[in-house]
């Protein structure tokens, strides 16, 4: 990998690392950062699916409720976290294998529609399987770690999460995923067999999203049916990074950013204004700059110099 | 509603998640000019289909032109975003609270030989056959929709046989949105509702589609049929809140068990291919 | 005594009421180069689709190499050895030329290379058979037809294949471009590659191939060396009308 890129990243998570520190005062800040690091986090799992694979899924709140569920219950039994998590983590995976037998049998749209489906039925069975999960009343946790290791557990999330997302794009399992986004059938008869990829793909989203349900579930310290496996989250999950730049690295880092800005401005605001500007941010972007932030970055510098020769977009 | 969806599917081949949003939209503006204007919500569609049409061919020349020539992904995105918007747009003006609109005609029933029977839902069901059934001679008899369907078979032949592919996508998106107006406001006879409406609906107009076979409006018609027989099974046995879920399982399963759907199959197994 | 190294066997494919290939029997054999052709409409790109697994073959059996591999899915054709060419080409547009073919070379026929640096050598090496090597890391979206084809053949290239299927790869090329494309061909079987061909260029299929099978509505009609086949009047009538058998 590049030396560069790694420094700065380097240098920001130390940077990063400090805060909680520094602003000891400012729990504000420490929240909102933390917000940044799980939306992230949750973002570029995602993307993993939907934008290296090009396999837009509207249903990926599924595996963050797995995670926030699974984690709630283990822990309420006296399950240390410590196994708790990876449990989680593993049974959201499990869960997108299962679901993802019939949902690639779709393709594209189809399968982008079928999303929904899941997560909203993945909903409803929560909603339903009362003895479980407590049905509509959800369900608390007593305690919760203090916020600085929150923190610093939402952090080492993000930043192992774009480190997989790093490694993944430049590896043999990112070319493989990028010719199924491009191509799928082309990709096939070049040897790829797309729709292992494509699960492999969906497991490691799933498994980062059961890790971000965790996280979540710890840090609110009340999930239900409607917070966690809502279609608001799976907008979000999209929206995000749509905004930063669909299939790149940074993008959905980038994406929580902007997200968390919109939805902390609106918040006070008229409920649903937040969706209705984002609904029209989505539109903007699809239309004018289908590669989001970072694709408007790529023009400017396009723009500052003549290149003598053009590169693929490689953020 | 799931008529619209396939219209829409075939000539522009993408998924318009936007549908349920007008769908909704429909049914809140019936609401409206019922609640506001005193309109009798029988003549609602008056003004939905011209409106609807017109908001479905100007969002066809605005905004999904652009997107045409990008990944399939895109068109979808975008229709989702509008969906977004004209959801939480209801959201805002009109609020969460569920709206219903009541009238005499709404709670008329009628009793034939024993049953009794709610005559809006005979007029829903009549509505929906007899546009089923002006869609279907629509798209067989007429030159528009002759044009109509070799654009969404292959578009760069019907352009060179002299079809004006601009207009005919123009056209049928308006007819697609138009229809899916025309849906929610007959559905709002039917039901109450929030700007939530769509979503569920859309989905079941999905596995309809997805069961039935995009190509065929028989399929559509035959899809619709198979998931109304499901979930009258599933009435009986499953919990209010699940029976949303039915029309999901199925398709599941089917998917599954048929890839080609159930049109799909039947049509192999009869070819013997 | 030529050895077949791909075999179809009875290969029929229906569409509904179409038939589209018709009980065809084909054999390929190591090294040559064999030509396929026939009027528009005969069945002979979805031959080759019945033959590297993108289709399911209605009835018949493909073997390669002696092993059966009817009704395999595509990628296992393409990593057991057999590559195809799309007759309408396919690139991955946003990805560069180079990654376009390191997709090859990293799925291909194993022994697959182990790294990005090993695989980009791998398709550095394609690209310069197709000369287009000084085009690497432009986007695929950015080259003309002739490079379109040529990043086609490479890609299908670097997937290290035994038998290299080209789906008229001549179509749509000026003589000069044809030219350079045929050597192209020729060096590739001299590397120890079989081909066959899809071809409405009947000038260039005489004098490149060993043999050619004539396909009609679905139908082997003939097979046999360039001089034999392309004066059979049976062939002549197909491509130009009775009139001129």
């Amino acid at each position: 990998m590049a030396a560069k890129p790694l420094v700065s990243a380097a240098i920001a998570i130390a940077a990063l690392a400090v805060v909680p520190f520094v602003a000891s005062g400012s729990e504000y800040a420490i929240e909102v950062l933390f917000l940044i690091f799980l939306y992230g986090a949750m973002a570029t799992a995602w993307n993993l699916l939907g934008g290296f694979a090009g396999q837009v899924s509207f249903g990926h709140a599924a595996f963050l409720g797995i995670g926030a569920y699974a984690t709630t219950i283990m822990t309420s039994s006296g399950v240390s976290l410590w196994l708790a998590v990876p449990v989680s983590a593993l049974l959201a995976g499990a869960y997108s294998l299962v679901i993802g037998i019939p949902a690639f049998r779709l393709r594209g749209p189809y399968f982008s529609i079928g999303t929904i489906g899941i997560g909203e039925a993945t909903r409803l069975i929560a909603l339903n399987w009362t003895s479980l999960t407590g049905g509509a009343s959800g369900l608390t946790l007593a305690s919760a770690p203090p916020l600085v290791q929150q923190y610093f557990a939402a952090l080492a999330l993000l930043v192992a999460a774009v480190g997989l997302a790093a490694w993944i794009r430049t590896s043999r399992f990112g070319y493989a995923l990028a010719a199924v986004r491009q191509d799928t059938d082309a990709a096939e008869t070049l040897g790829v067999a797309t729709t292992v990829a494509k699960t492999q793909a969906l497991f490691l989203s799933a498994c980062i999203l059961g890790v971000a349900g965790s996280v979540y579930a710890l840090h609110y310290l009340f999930i239900s049916p409607d917070s966690v496996f809502g279609f608001s989250t799976s907008i979000a999950l999209v929206i995000m990074p749509i905004i930063g730049g669909l299939g790149t690295v940074t993008g959905p880092l980038i994406g929580a950013v902007v997200y968390t800005f919109i939805r902390e401005q609106f918040a006070a605001t008229l409920a649903n204004a937040d969706l209705l500007a984002f609904g029209v941010l989505l539109i903007a972007i699809v239309v004018f700059e289908p590669r989001g932030i970072l694709g408007i970055a790529d023009r400017i510098r396009g723009a500052r110099k003549k290149p003598a020769r053009v590169e693929a977009t490689d953020a | 509603m799931s008529y619209g969806l396939a219209l829409i599917y075939g000539v522009l081949k993408i998924i318009n998640l936007a549908n349920a949003g007008f769908l909704m939209l429909g049914a809140y503006v019936t609401w409206w000019l019922f609640t506001s204007f005193h309109v009798h919500p029988l003549l609602a569609p008056l003004v939905i289909v011209p409106l609807f049409f017109a908001l479905g061919w100007g969002l066809e020349r605005t905004l999904v032109r652009r997107v045409l020539h990008a990944e399939p992904i895109i068109s979808l995105l975008l229709l989702f975003g509008v969906w977004l918007v004209l959801q939480n747009l209801a959201y805002v003006i009109w609020t969460g609270d569920t709206r219903s609109i009541e009238t005499a005609f709404v709670e008329a029933t009628v009793n034939a030989g024993g049953l009794l029977l709610s005559v809006p839902r005979i007029y829903v069901f009549v509505m929906g056959v007899l546009v089923l059934i002006a869609l279907q001679l629509f798209l067989t008899r007429t030159y528009l929709g002759r044009a109509i369907r070799a654009t969404a078979q292959d578009r760069d032949a019907a352009r060179l046989v002299g079809v004006d592919v601009d207009r005919v996508m123009g056209i049928a998106f308006g007819i697609g949105i138009a229809l899916a107006g025309f849906g929610g406001s007959l559905l709002s006879l039917l039901f109450s509702f929030t700007p939530d409406f769509g979503r569920a609906l859309s989905l079941k107009s999905f596995c309809i589609v997805v069961l039935g076979g995009l190509d065929s409006i028989v399929g559509v018609a035959f899809g619709a049929v198979a998931l109304a027989l499901a979930e009258g099974f599933g009435v009986r046995y499953m919990p209010a809140s699940l029976q949303n879920l039915i029309s999901f399982v199925v398709l599941v399963v089917v998917l599954v068990a048929l890839p080609k759907g159930i049109a799909g199959t039947v049509r192999a197994l009869r070819r013997g291919s | 005594m030529p050895e077949t190294i791909l075999e179809g066997r009875g290969l029929s494919k229906r569409f509904g009421g179409l038939i589209a290939v018709n009980d065809v029997d084909i054999a390929v054999e190591r090294g040559e180069i064999l030509g396929l052709i026939g009027p528009n409409g005969a069945g002979k790109s979805t031959l080759f689709r019945l033959i590297s697994g993108v289709m399911r073959p209605t009835a018949g059996s493909v073997s390669f190499a002696g092993k059966t591999i009817t009704g395999r899915a595509a990628h296992d054709v393409c990593v057991a050895g057999v590559a195809v060419t799309h007759q309408i080409v396919r690139p991955f547009r946003d990805m560069s030329v180079v990654d376009n073919v390191m997709v090859g070379a990293f799925f291909g026929r194993r022994p697959r290379p182990h790294g990005r640096v090993h695989a980009r050598e791998g398709a550095m090496e394609a690209l310069a058979l197709c000369g287009i090597a000084e085009r690497a890391d432009t986007p695929a979206r950015a080259l003309n037809l002739s490079g379109h084809k040529r990043l086609e053949i490479a890609r299908a290239l670097a997937t290290r294949p035994q038998v290299l299927l080209l789906d008229e790869v001549l179509a749509g090329l000026n003589p000069t471009e044809t030219d350079r494309t045929l050597e192209l061909v020729r060096t590739i079987r001299a590397h120890g590659t079989t081909i066959v061909m899809v071809e409405h260029n009947l000038r260039a299929v005489r004098g490149l191939c060993s043999r050619i099978v004539v396909l009609v509505e679905g139908r082997k009609i003939v097979e046999g060396d360039p001089q034999t086949v392309l004066t059979d009047e049976r062939v002549v009538s197909a491509y130009l009308g009775t009139a001129h058998a």
